[in-house]
């Protein structure tokens, strides 16, 4: 049932590997310690919302609402961080619940109208857009309290403490995908619904919880967005959907669902932040930047392709 | 079926929509003494546009007129529409916010057409309106980039972060700091990238820069807070700050509060309330058919930490 390619796999991992080593020989900036550190803590966001988007295109669905939930759930988690006002599980609970509320919508509307999620979630960017811009008076919320800035500016033994949420969630994700029964029925939705359905699988509720857990990770994307710069900003994370989206199919996710690994997803997300990471180190100009980063990504997937033939 | 509920829906919504433009016909004919004005913003999720917006609506009230307020929501087409459907209103004035520069010129044209005088605010089009009221952005990355050569005692390396590229403001910013850098062959420009306005991309940026040139950078010029901040942040994580300036563009409150702290430099005041006073100034003028300056140039001033207060409210 399992329909995770391990060639796959190995393919993106391969290209990943030669990028890299191209890159360490290109810039003796590269490979340090400190710049790692810093790619690990520039690709967290994207990756946590690439893992949420990795459930989504598992089933065979898509979510093109998390950039506008990475701005409601930042403005929304900024509102209660003012120093002084209240503790910071607040923040906390009020960001996650309410990307959780609106991934619970999605899903929702897309198991009970049988609209097509591309359209659904369509819908809900412009709606989260609309109320990240009602809840702040389309203004940037600001002053925030030490301790939630600590969550994307911090560091524990030097580690960015984003480095830190990037490798839980990366390990819970793992684990929900491959070892529990929900993990298993993901695949088997996406492979064939029907089937499925006929299996005596609970095809809505499998979805209800693709999306609900991409809300939630899109929120705990949207909280270390808010921290990293200390302001709660309503037009933040456009155009974030089509990074988490690319960074789950150059890790080897099918849009046509059944297929897909955390790890390929992680190492897509890698993928992405180091080629960004290395064309500013290497001061190549704006213009051209945007050319290389599509070169390299249909590049990337092609050479997996090849992976996968072998 | 369902595509007769759409369909159904579109009638609802165009009859709906028709509805609503006769009833603001009638609205405007019934003021009768009172003067109508019609603005389009360039979009209302701009914090220093919003800024100019409340500004237009409090001179509006003070001076007794009626400020029809729309956003155009960044679309060049939608503000051609907006303003056509304030000649069909019979504004007596229009204030536009350009969204582009050509773009947006069509609709300088319908109105001239209609005899109705309109002000552009804040940015350019490429045809003639009746009025500018804005300021100019060369001159903001002027006093930038000059706050940097004074203060490194015109030698050192520089940093730029852009905007949007290719965007008027952009474009203008560009041009002015690059002026100031010619002037003093002392600077070094050692690298410019963009930033597109944005407080999460210019801080990667400047960690990347951190990376690459470390302890050479000695100022980095932003061409807006946004951008500023996000260096300042990224300076401050790698224990830089001290020695690194960084100057930016705009004023926003944030960064009005990080040059009150001493962590951003300074920054360039740009008069968003001057901009919406004078416009809707301008426009009862040229309404009332009285004597108006055809260019209204709102000076922008440097901010730093020593004359912060003034501008904080």
């Amino acid at each position: 049932m399992n329909r995770s390619s391990k060639s796959g796999q190995y393919g993106i991992f391969f290209a990943f590997a030669l990028i890299c080593l191209v890159l360490a020989l290109s810039t003796p900036k590269f490979f340090t310690i400190s710049n790692l550190l810093i790619i690990g803590n520039q690709v967290s966001i994207n990756a946590l919302l690439a893992f949420g988007v990795t459930f989504v295109i598992i089933t065979g669905g898509i979510d093109l609402s998390l950039g506008s939930m990475v701005a409601v759930t930042g403005v929304a988690a900024a509102t209660f961080a003012h120093p002084d006002t209240y503790p910071l599980v607040v923040p906390l609970l009020v960001g996650l619940g309410a990307g959780s509320a609106m991934g619970a919508f999605n899903g929702l509307v897309i198991t009970k109208s049988k609209v097509p999620p591309f359209i659904v979630t369509l819908g809900t960017m412009t709606i989260g857009r609309g109320l990240a811009l009602i809840l702040s008076k389309g203004r940037p919320v600001s002053n925030l309290s030490d301790s939630f800035n600590f969550i994307g500016g911090g560091n524990i033994a030097g580690i960015p403490f984003p480095i830190i949420i990037l490798f839980v969630a990366f390990a819970v994700c793992s684990i929900l995908l491959n070892k529990t029964i929900l993990g298993r029925y993901m695949y088997a939705v996406g492979g064939n619904e029907p089937a499925a359905r006929a299996s005596g699988i609970r095809v809505s509720r499998v979805k209800m919880w693709v999306y609900t857990i991409c809300g939630l990770l899109s929120a705990l994307g949207g909280i270390l967005l808010t921290s990293r710069i200390t302001t709660g900003q309503p037009n933040a994370g456009a155009g974030f959907e089509l990074d988490a989206i690319a960074a789950a199919i150059i890790g080897g996710t099918s849009t046509s669902g059944g297929t897909g690994t955390m790890t390929g997803t992680l190492i897509g997300a890698l993928l992405i932040g180091v080629i960004s990471n290395s064309l500013d180190l290497l001061n190549v100009t704006s213009y051209y930047q945007q050319v290389v980063m599509g070169v390299i990504i249909i590049g990337a997937v092609v050479l997996d392709g090849v992976g996968k033939k072998d | 079926m369902k595509r007769n509920a759409i369909f159904s829906a579109f009638i609802a919504m165009a009859f709906f929509t028709g509805c609503n433009q006769s009833s603001n016909k009638e609205s405007g004919s019934d003021a009768g003494d009172k003067l109508v004005i019609g603005a389009t913003m360039l979009s209302m999720q701009n914090e220093f546009i919003v800024n100019v917006s409340d500004a237009m609506e409090a001179k509006a009230k003070d001076m007794g007129v009626e400020l029809i307020t729309v956003d155009a929501e960044r679309s060049a087409l939608k503000q051609v529409e907006q303003v056509e459907s304030f000649i069909g209103q019979g504004v007596d004035a229009i204030i536009m916010n350009p969204c582009e520069v050509e773009a947006s010129s069509p609709a300088i044209k319908l109105a001239m057409d209609a005899k109705i005088p309109i002000i552009n605010v804040n940015s350019e089009t490429s045809a003639k309106p009746t009025a500018f009221v804005g300021s100019d952005d060369t001159e903001s990355a002027r006093i930038a980039m000059k706050y940097i050569a004074e203060k490194l005692g015109g030698k050192g390396n520089v940093l730029m972060m852009h905007g949007f590229m290719g965007q008027a403001a952009q474009i203008r910013r560009d041009n002015g700091a690059k002026e100031i850098l010619k002037a003093n062959p002392g600077l070094k420009l050692l690298a410019e990238q963009t930033g597109e306005w944005d407080r999460a991309k210019g801080m990667s940026l400047t960690e990347n820069w951190i990376q690459s040139y470390g302890d050479k950078i000695n100022a980095i010029f932003a061409q807006n807070d946004e951008m500023g901040m996000g260096a300042v942040k990224a300076l401050e994580a790698a224990g830089l700050k001290g020695k690194v300036l960084v100057v930016s563009v705009d004023a926003i409150p944030d960064a009005l509060q990080a040059v009150k702290k001493g962590t951003l430099d300074a920054t360039v005041f740009q008069n968003a309330k001057e901009q919406g006073g004078k416009a809707i100034e301008t426009a009862v003028k040229a309404a009332k058919k009285e004597a108006f300056e055809k260019e209204v140039l709102i000076p922008f001033q440097l901010v730093d930490k020593g004359n912060v207060e003034k501008f904080l409210k």
